[in-house]
């Protein structure tokens, strides 16, 4: 008979074999045919522009780490704010300290600059005064890519 | 659990609640002096001194804190306090004091002034998570302990931002780190689900009934194990450890190399003592629950880790792999008494640790001081360092002969009580390959040497002029190592005072 584990070993099995069949039954019903656009990465419809291997800002995680940090206060901070009444003021003091450290860890953020929000610095692209040629004008276009760029890195 | 049950649990966590306060306050202290950083130090080191005044009370405690009321027929909870808890607690502030003081000298930590309120909260951060890893009996908060050491040692590890070697050793480690947690936790739950209770004792009262799945136990304790090894360095786990301690500053590999190492240890022995015990003979031998095999289990991981550390640092330029790798074959001999399984090896290992802190320590702290001096760890650049740096070579000396283990230093006093505790366990051919390692180890220990005496230096003697504080902190920890070789007594009583792991 099969143990517990034996039955999610069975589970795990079966995710494994319907992956393969799943892959290989559909390469071999599908025609394929491909061209060119087909095999161009996609990229919201448009044709993609340079590498994707971009450095996201770190004001994300910045904001997503003091999110976090903030959230799970309030999960800890719900339950005492039901109960701490039956504690008296021992009961009132423990949430208190709680609080006066995260309070304390906020402050330091602040200090260290950590929650201001790193702007980025405008390259506004210069235009050449040239005539209007089609190649000039993709030159253009790539430069102002090219901005955009810096500034995400920034 | 009661509210108050939790209040009067308090007495119990001085220790740590005394960590805790320090960390708030450098924390404190560094937002209001802003610039002026030279209080942070004082403070960190006020509060280990209070922490230790609070860890020599604990040699003589006896308890458990947050124990479950709820419970009466089996009275646990989830922190032990006991004399063995405050053997490694000592190891553990002696080893952070000492690296504070070295933060004083490094040119490193200089360099990164501004910051430096950040470092001393995350050593601080460390200390608290170490001391609750000794002292946890709840898988809890072992995962949580082990996590806590975890996060701050990767920021540690990178510290020092301007080289780029420093960060890739914090990538490495929290690679390695979020791997190793991982498996860890898939052991806890296994051994929860087994048991359904993340309580030691309790587990261990479980784990005593006769229907128990072997595989999924051993499943369990090997994967719980992998959490531990990666901790201690131990073979199959040890990959990050050159990396790491080549990369990170060397007052953080100095602290990573005995203080989170001793940490390891104590979780890895209380966690196998009090989980899968199932009593102790009169002879001191553990009497291990069938369903696993530890005694096999850590002689074969010991003997891979030792020979694994002392073949790969045969060929290591720098010092600070060199050193990593000489930590690594430590851990396998320390390993070793752990396999024995009895109070005796256990008394030993205690032993061991004692002196390999000072040695250890020392021995990264010289190899800081000739960095900071020549800014280089190559061995190359150690040519004829005995004759241009005449103290640092010759207490250099002292150091890696005790680490090789030879009498009369205190090195082989640690190692004596060893092999007398395999030899006593009848594990004569473990006896033997540890005694062969140490052979190999010499060789590459006394390269060095070879290189600071034997050739000629490559620039002429420049003057070195050793800071007082330097001076007396080689001497703080040179003393223990020459005096532990021939007057061991003291030592050997203490770590005999200190086996007594609560409720066995």
């Amino acid at each position: 008979m099969l143990t517990e584990f034996g039955k999610i070993f069975v589970f795990i099995l079966l995710a494994a074999v319907f992956v393969v069949v799943a892959i290989f039954a559909s390469k071999l019903i599908r025609p394929a045919r491909p061209t060119k656009e087909k095999l161009l990465t996609y990229e919201c419809g448009e044709n993609p522009e340079g590498s994707p291997w971009i450095k996201f800002n770190i004001r994300f995680y910045v904001v997503a780490l003091i999110f976090l940090i903030f959230d799970v206060e309030v999960v800890l901070l719900f339950p005492w704010a039901l109960a701490y009444k039956d504690y008296g003021l021992s009961g009132f003091l423990v949430g208190a300290i709680f609080l006066l450290v995260l309070g304390l860890g906020m402050a330091y953020e602040w200090r260290k600059g950590d929650l201001e929000w790193a702007r980025p610095v405008i390259n506004p692209p210069v235009i050449k005064k040239q005539p209007y040629v089609k190649e000039v004008a993709s030159q253009i276009s790539a430069d102002d890519n090219q901005t955009v760029l810096q500034d995400q890195e920034i | 659990m009661e509210f108050h049950s939790i209040l009067n649990s308090l007495t119990y966590l001085a220790p740590e609640i005394t960590v805790s306060a320090a960390l708030i306050l450098v924390v404190l202290f560094d937002l209001i002096l802003g610039k002026n950083k030279k209080a942070l130090p004082v403070i960190a080191l006020a509060g280990m001194v209070a922490a230790s005044f609070f860890v020599f009370q604990q040699m003589t405690f006896n308890g458990f804190a947050f124990s479950k009321v709820s419970q009466p027929w089996i009275n646990v909870g989830m922190i032990t306090v006991d004399s063995f808890g405050a053997f490694f607690k000592s190891i553990v502030i002696l080893a952070t004091v000492l690296v504070i003081f070295f933060s004083f000298s490094s040119e490193e930590i200089k360099k990164s002034f501004d910051r430096l309120g950040e470092y001393y909260t995350l050593v601080l951060g460390m200390v608290l998570g170490m001391f609750l890893m000794i002292s946890a009996s709840d898988l809890l908060l072992v995962y949580l302990s082990l996590e806590l050491v975890s996060l701050s040692s990767y920021v540690l590890a990178g510290f020092t931002k301007l080289r780029e070697r420093s960060s890739e050793a914090a990538l490495k480690y929290i690679i390695y780190g979020a791997v190793s947690s991982g498996l860890m936790l898939f052991g806890i739950s296994i051994l929860f689900g087994m048991t359904g209770s993340t309580n030691l004792y309790v587990i261990n009262s479980l784990l005593q009934a006769p229907n128990i799945n072997h595989l999924a136990l051993a499943f369990a304790g090997i994967l719980i194990f992998a959490g531990i090894g990666y901790k201690i360095s131990a073979a199959p786990f040890h990959f990050w450890t050159p990396d790491v301690y080549e990369g990170a500053p060397i007052t953080i590999t100095a602290f990573l190399s005995v203080a989170s190492k001793a940490a390891g240890f104590a979780l890895l022995i209380r966690f196998v003592k009090i989980t899968f015990i199932s009593g102790v003979a009169p002879s001191g031998h553990w009497q291990m629950i069938p369903a696993f095999p530890w005694k096999e289990f850590l002689i074969v991981i010991s003997i891979l880790t030792m020979t694994l550390g002392n073949f790969s640092a045969l060929w290591q330029t720098n010092l600070k792999r060199l050193l990593a790798y000489s930590s690594i074959a430590h851990a396998g001999y320390i390993l070793m008494g752990i396999a024995v399984l009895s109070n005796q090896g256990l008394i030993a290992v205690l032993i061991y640790f004692g002196i390999y802190a000072f040695m250890n320590l020392g021995a990264f702290f010289i190899v800081m001081l000739i960095a900071n001096k020549i800014g280089s760890e190559e061995l190359e650049d150690y040519k004829g360092l005995g004759y241009t740096m005449p103290f640092l070579g010759v207490t250099f000396g002292m150091f890696l002969v005790s680490l090789i283990g030879l009498p009369p230093s205190a090195g082989f006093i640690g190692k004596l009580y060893l092999f007398i505790a395999l030899v006593d366990a009848k594990m004569i051919v473990v006896a033997v390959i540890a005694l062969l390692n140490t052979v190999v180890s010499l060789y590459y220990y006394i390269k060095v040497l070879r290189e600071m005496f034997l050739a000629k230096p490559a620039s002429p003697s420049t003057a070195f002029k050793l800071s007082p504080l330097s001076l007396i902190l080689i001497i703080v920890m040179l003393a223990p190592v020459v005096i532990f070789g021939v007057y061991f007594n003291p030592i050997v009583e203490f770590a005999k005072g200190c086996v007594t792991i609560l409720g066995l």
